[in-house]
């Protein structure tokens, strides 16, 4: 941990860096959302440019973790503690869509084969 | 007694206290955040109408972004400072913090505020109309609204001084009947304001006696004719409660002593019992024994149900068929009663106009009714004024989910809005809607030269900066005289509708009205499906937008508290113990990262997806 | 912690006279605020116990006045608004029904168990001075009991008390109490505000919890060597911190569908009797909080039990004389209990049509978590084993807990398993079960802490004969209300009938109507579990009588380990003072050292030091 005022000093640059680096990031997802050329997969917003948005800010995101937030030499317990959110987060959305995603497919009795009802919730 | 480890790190862990404390609470707030944002992602999947993509404008919220990651890098810079033992420069540096959040609220309010003057339609058939609603104007009868003039003039001001919207249901009260229990006073206050204001008078319609029989209290009476105030419905409401309290201890009472007589009964001719049940039903017996115990059972739990019927509040029916008068003192419950009506009917010499909001109105609006409920249990009669909503400026015209509902019909959907109540009826939509589809005929063949589409949102709605494009493209080919409609030339690089550019006001408060043209627009009540400012009733978008973004808002005002608290109040810590005093700059440094990194994801979902 | 000067006085002095409120009232002592959640949590626990006897009239007697001695405790204008002839309506039934499961829940079982219980035993047992942060452990405590009182308050409020299930689930709970105008005075919305300050309140709690018990260890006290009760306060600690809040955010959203209007949960179409088509703009999705709800829901009961077993496995060694068996297992399992209990919520949403992949997925993981929880009960029994057991007043609770629990627990499997849930899902088979975990099972868990460390807390023991004329009558009682709810289930009893069944009920014996005779079968059951309610409520006199008695005339305790127990809260002076402990304790050994065959008393305390240099510390013989 960069606690002296020797390493402190040492990582004014780097701050500066991460920050300006977050400007850049910002700058990059509206471009990406805003100009015609930058538009990946169909015309408008779709999938992709949401996967983009979304690697984009969790870039971002990260460099405010491990720099901002010294998570880059943090002492063992505060990932234990941290990570534990982040992994019941991240298993509590999925386990969200994955319920939502697995609706029962009634089929039918009398349809010949033709669903006649689909429930999705 | 100390706690330790408020300074210093415990050698194991290799922290202080107030260091787990934070990351433990951060991560609390990564599920807390991770139940909204799977809210936002479950109800934009889950959605049942067309999500408002991209609807947002940019600039403010890349602004507020800006700030946001300006305002980590200084609380870095502050934190640096405090451990390099330099206060000067942790001041500079945490003040520009606390500026920042600040600033960032600032924005927030302003944007906050556009949207909640910001005034929406969802018509019937499913078109969205948006726009600026317009106020009342002075009319020389100066009540009716129902075909408010447009030209100059001055407004009608509502009794609090306030502009009126032309947005609310109006009604012509001519009697009003109150729920003694639960009637709304700042809505009753507003009533005799507005009788006041007219001249009317509100009149008791019939005596109302709440006297017991044989009883003559005059408080008690209250005599056709007593003028409404706020003191004789509640005296009315005082004396009804009475009455109902004693009525329903009466009854109590009553019905206790019928249950005495009837389980007397039961108990004294063992109604219930193997006798009873060999008598009423003799089958029983040529039964097995446990098939026997059952059927008694059964017909027990019969019996006991059925016993029920034969008690009341006046009289008890007993096994052999007689009949029991319930008597307590000698006096049955019916000669008793106190009179306990629970709503009190008033009436006025004439009509009273009163406003109310979409969400006080329970009664759907019709021409013709003449009876309307309020929310509170209050009973309107009189006329149902039209109450239209009417846009001063239309700024947003919506068929994406009227295209989609006619999809979902097997219709099609350009005939479908060309049958839309809003292109039939508006002669200028027509014409946008005109120029528009041409614009987007143009727009597809640019497209299918790069193996793209339209989207919806490019086909269906018409934005501000369209609708402002189309009113001028019209307007200067008026005004060179031609004739009909003018044609849009799309360049050969379009990617969008053509649009008017947006000035830099615009970007934070919305079109200009006054220097550009939108159409204007009554819309009648019963044409109206949902009715809403931009607020987070209008769509579980600004549900969804207005929850992450205001609970974002307030750990921001949160965490500037904090961080301002050190900046103001942290010089006496700073000089007798430095350390301990950036071991919370850290910390509330971490929560403000935090706060930057979830903005870091709010900004792109909600202003760019 | 600048100045040494001050060292030395503090421990004796400064902390004699702080004044009446600061240390009764706005207390930053653990203790205290322990004594303040429990007390407060047991007045909680007798509102919610109340309002469950008026309901069980109204079940077994569906036609006839509440008697005297229940309709006594309503003032009269709320009778005349919410009694109809002397009856529960079906509207106060709901009101009642949905608050007694809340008020049991977050108001009762929690705060004593987590609250109570963890805030006065555990920093004593970790050898430290206090919580990490006293001021937040206070705000803590005023804040859920702001939540509680503004929940409760509102049964006085124009719209009643809350009145949606104690699940509030949309889109229900979203159009309950639309008469109101001023929705912030609506019950239903009164008891949303409670929840989110119930949920800070407990944030506050956890976070405290965990600091503590990570950094606030005494010297030698490692991982290996901290009482079980320790490892279930950290695990609950977990629980709360990251169940807690999704509920939050589906409260927060709940309530913007109330007062702002919105439609998080609120789908499209909706329609009532009383307003027609709804003025909302639809969209939401009532599945979204039902799964933000049982996130939160499912980790809440392990946080009802946790702290309940925690009291058990502390109070067994002490009284059988013996190690506590399978220490190391106990711990693992209640690790993996509270890792697997974030993954098993959506078995309470079996009926809500969810496809088969995911209903095998919770059905594999509900019944992979009944393995921890039987290593839990089974070690427990387990330690039982060949001890020397004194029943005191504390034991003789936390053995009825283990067959209760068990019987709790028991019942549980055939629910994890779709099919059957299916069929069972909101019948009298669900409460039963839920019941018998959380009545017979943690709350007598909870009584035998309260029997346990009353000497510590007060100074004196606790009457053994009030205690037996408590004990009994409850173990009967709770018997008597619970199992026929079972039977009941399995007929097909539904959990929300506010008349008991009346209403289905076969009058005729020879009815071709199944389920009415069925229900006709199992009707009568119903006054017997109401008698055994009501005979409960007495029972439980003897216990306050207990309580106000013994702090006054009990029998003093000789020493400040009067049970000859082996952990670090019977090295404290009786009672503790500011500060816990006179001398900074030093921990030398695992926690159970009982009957160690190499020392002469059959109890080896953690502050003692070793007795013979060849006995190392670093041994751990209770994980033999």
């Amino acid at each position: 941990m960069a606690d002296s005022p020797e390493e402190i000093k040492k990582s004014i640059r780097l701050y500066l860096i991460i920050g300006g680096a977050l400007f850049v990031g910002t700058v990059l997802t509206v471009m990406v959302a805003t100009i015609p050329w930058m538009d990946i997969g169909g015309h408008g917003f779709d999938v992709w440019d949401m996967i983009l948005g979304l690697l984009i800010a969790t870039t971002k995101a990260t460099l405010v973790a491990l720099i901002f937030m010294h998570l880059n030499h943090e002492k063992v317990w505060v990932y234990w503690l941290f990570g534990m959110g982040l992994f019941f987060g991240a298993a509590m959305v999925a386990l969200i869509f994955l319920a939502k995603g697995d609706p029962i497919h009634y089929d039918g009795f009398s349809t010949g084969g033709q669903p006649s009802a689909v429930i999705s919730e | 007694m100390e706690i330790p480890y408020v300074v210093n790190p415990r050698k194991d862990t290799g922290l202080f206290n107030s260091k787990i404390a934070i990351w433990l609470f951060l991560a609390s707030e990564v599920m807390l955040f991770g139940g909204l944002f799977s809210g936002y992602v479950f109800l934009r999947i889950g959605a049942d109408y067309p999500w408002p993509e991209r609807t947002l404008p940019v600039l403010p919220g890349l602004i507020n972004t800006f700030i946001l990651i300006a305002s980590s890098v200084t609380v870095v810079f502050a934190w640096a400072s405090l451990k390099m033992r330099n206060w000067r420069n942790f001041q500079i540096f945490m003040g520009a913090t606390v500026l920042c959040a600040l600033v960032f609220m600032g924005f927030k309010a302003v944007e906050y505020g556009v949207k909640f003057k910001h005034q929406a339609v969802r018509m019937v058939d499913f078109t969205m109309v948006e726009g600026h609603a317009s106020y009342l104007k002075e009319k020389k009868d100066g009540t009716d609204h129902g075909d408010a003039d447009h030209g100059e003039g001055d407004y009608v001001l509502d009794l609090d001084g306030d502009k009126i919207a032309i947005n609310q249901h109006v009604f012509a009260v001519e009697s009003a009947s109150f729920n003694l229990n639960r009637y709304y006073k700042p809505w009753l206050e507003e009533l005799l304001a507005h009788a006041e204001h007219d001249g009317a008078t509100i009149t008791l319609a019939e005596k109302m006696d709440f006297n017991a029989p044989g009883e003559e209290k005059p408080e008690l009476v209250f005599a056709k004719g007593e003028v409404l105030s706020l003191d004789l419905l509640e005296a009315i409401a005082d004396a009804y409660k009475d009455n109902a309290v004693r009525n329903a201890t009466a009854r109590k009472k009553y019905l206790r002593a019928a249950w005495e007589i009837k389980w007397a009964d039961v108990e004294e001719n063992d109604l219930l019992g193997e006798a009873a049940f060999a008598a009423a039903y003799p089958k029983g017996f040529e039964l097995e024994a446990d098939e026997r115990k059952l059927a008694y059972t059964r017909w027990k739990a019969g019996m006991r149900a059925k016993m029920a019927q034969d008690v009341s509040i006046d009289s008890v029916k007993l096994g052999n068929g007689d009949s029991v008068e319930v008597l307590i003192d000698g006096v049955t419950y019916a000669s008793r009663e106190l009179p306990a009506p629970n709503s009190a009917s008033f009436q006025s010499d004439k009509p009273i106009v009163v406003r109310h909001k979409g969400r006080n109105v329970i009664t759907d609006y019709k021409p013709d009714n003449t009876s309307i409920a309020l929310r509170d249990g209050t009973a309107l009669t009189g006329t149902y004024k039209p109450s239209p909503v009417d846009f001063h400026e239309v700024d947003g015209i919506d068929f994406q989910h009227l295209a989609m509902d006619a999809e979902k019909k097997n219709l099609d959907p350009e005939i479908a809005i060309e049958n839309s109540w809003l292109v039939k009826e508006n002669p200028v939509v027509a014409d946008l809607w005109t120029l528009h589809r041409q614009a987007v005929g143009q727009l597809e063949e640019i497209l299918a030269k790069k193996n793209r589409v339209p989207t919806e949102k490019d086909r269906y709605r018409m934005g501000w900066q369209e609708i402002a494009y189309y009113m001028d493209a019209i307007e200067a080919h008026r005004e060179q005289g031609g004739e009909g409609l003018p044609t849009i030339e799309l360049a050969d690089n379009a990617n969008a509708p053509p649009k008017v550019k947006m000035g830099l006001k615009e970007h934070f408060m919305g079109p200009n009205y006054e220097a550009r043209s939108f159409p204007h627009i009554a819309i009648p009540r019963a044409e109206i499906l949902l009715e809403s400012k931009f607020t987070p009733k209008w769509n579980s978008y600004y549900a969804i937008y207005f929850t992450i973004t205001g609970l974002h808002g307030l750990h921001v005002v949160g965490g500037a508290i904090v961080l301002g608290y050190y900046l103001f109040f942290g010089r006496r810590m700073y000089l007798t113990n430095p350390e301990w005093l950036a071991n919370r700059v850290e910390v509330g440094g971490l929560f403000w990262h935090f706060v930057d990194l979830v903005w870091i994801f709010a900004f792109p979902i909600f202003y760019l997806m | 912690m600048s100045a040494t000067a001050t060292h030395d006085e503090h421990h004796h002095d400064e902390h004699h006279d702080p004044g009446f409120v600061r240390k009764y009232i706005f207390s930053t002592d653990h203790k205290m605020i322990g004594l303040q959640y429990g007390i407060t949590a047991g007045a909680f626990l007798l509102f919610g116990f109340f309002l469950m006897i008026a309901m069980r009239w109204s079940i077994a007697f569906p036609h006839e006045p509440l008697p005297g001695w229940i309709a006594m405790f309503f003032p009269e204008g709320w009778e005349a608004r919410w009694l109809q002839d002397g009856k529960l309506t079906g509207d106060a039934y709901n009101m009642f029904g949905a608050m007694h499961g809340t008020i049991m829940v977050f108001l009762g079982v929690v705060p004593l168990g987590f609250g109570a219980f963890g805030n006065y035993v555990t920093p004593l047992q970790i050898g430290a001075p206090d919580m990490a942060f006293p001021k937040l452990n206070m705000m803590s405590y005023w804040i859920y009991l702001a939540g509680g009182l503004i929940m409760c308050g509102s049964f006085f409020m124009e719209s009643g008390a809350a009145k949606s299930g104690w699940t509030n689930y949309s889109p229900l709970a979203g159009i309950a109490d639309g008469q109101i105008v001023n929705q912030w005075l609506a019950g239903q919305t009164q008891w949303l505000i409670g929840l989110v300050l119930l949920i800070t309140s407990s944030l506050l709690g956890s976070v405290n919890f965990i600091t503590t018990i990570i950094n606030l260890r005494a010297r030698g006290l490692t991982w290996m060597r901290m009482p079980f009760f320790v490892w279930a306060m950290l695990v609950t600690g977990f629980l709360l911190l990251l169940a807690f809040p999704p509920l939050e955010a589906a409260g927060i959203m709940q309530l913007m569908d109330r007062v702002a209007g919105s439609s998080f949960f609120m789908p499209t179409g909706l329609y009532t009797q009383a307003e027609g088509l709804l003025e909302i703009s639809g969209g939401g999705s009532p599945l979204l909080y039902q799964h933000l709800f049982w996130f939160l829901g499912h980790p809440e009961v392990y946080v009802l039990l946790l702290p309940a077993i925690a009291c058990v496995a502390e109070i067994i060694p002490a009284n059988t004389r013996k190690p506590l068996w399978g220490y190391k297992a106990m711990v693992y399992g209640v690790l993996v209990l509270g890792f697997l209990s974030f993954i098993v919520w959506a078995h309470h949403m079996y009926m809500t049509g969810m496809g088969p992949v995911v209903s095998t997925f919770f059905q594999i993981t509900t019944v992979l978590i009944s393995i921890p929880s039987v290593i839990l009960l089974t070690s427990l029994i387990i330690s039982l084993w060949q001890g020397s057991i004194r029943f005191t007043p504390a034991m003789i609770w936390a053995c009825a807990f283990l067959p209760m629990f068990g019987i709790g627990g028991l019942t549980g499997l055939p629910l994890a398993f779709n099919l059957v849930g299916l069929h069972l899902h909101d019948t009298y088979y669900v409460i039963g079960h839920f019941h018998y975990v959380v009545a017979p099972g943690i709350l007598f868990g909870l009584f035998a802490g309260v029997y346990h460390w009353f000497p510590k807390i007060t100074g004196r023991f606790m009457s053994r004969t009030l205690s037996h004329l408590h004990f009994w009558p409850s173990l009967i009682c709770m018997n008597m209300i619970f199992f026929p709810m079972l039977t009941q289930g399995m007929a097909g009893f539904h959990r929300r009938w506010y008349n008991g069944g009346d209403s289905y009920l076969a009058v005729d014996p020879d009815s071709a109507n199944v389920f009415g005779q069925t229900v006709a079968e199992h009707i009568d059951l119903n006054i017997v579990m109401s008698y055994g309610a009501w005979l409960m409520a007495l029972a439980q006199i003897p216990f306050l009588v207990n309580l106000v008695w013994s702090k006054f005339f009990g029998r003093k305790v000789g020493s400040d380990n009067p049970w000859n127990a082996t952990t670090l809260e019977w090295a404290t002076p009786t009672p503790p003072g500011h500060g816990n402990f006179t001398t900074d304790p030093v921990v030398y050994r695992g926690p159970y050292e009982y009957s160690r065959p190499d020392h002469d008393e059959d109890f080896l305390p953690q502050w003692i030091e070793a007795p013979r240099p060849a006995d190392k510390p670093e041994e751990s013989p209770a994980a033999h």
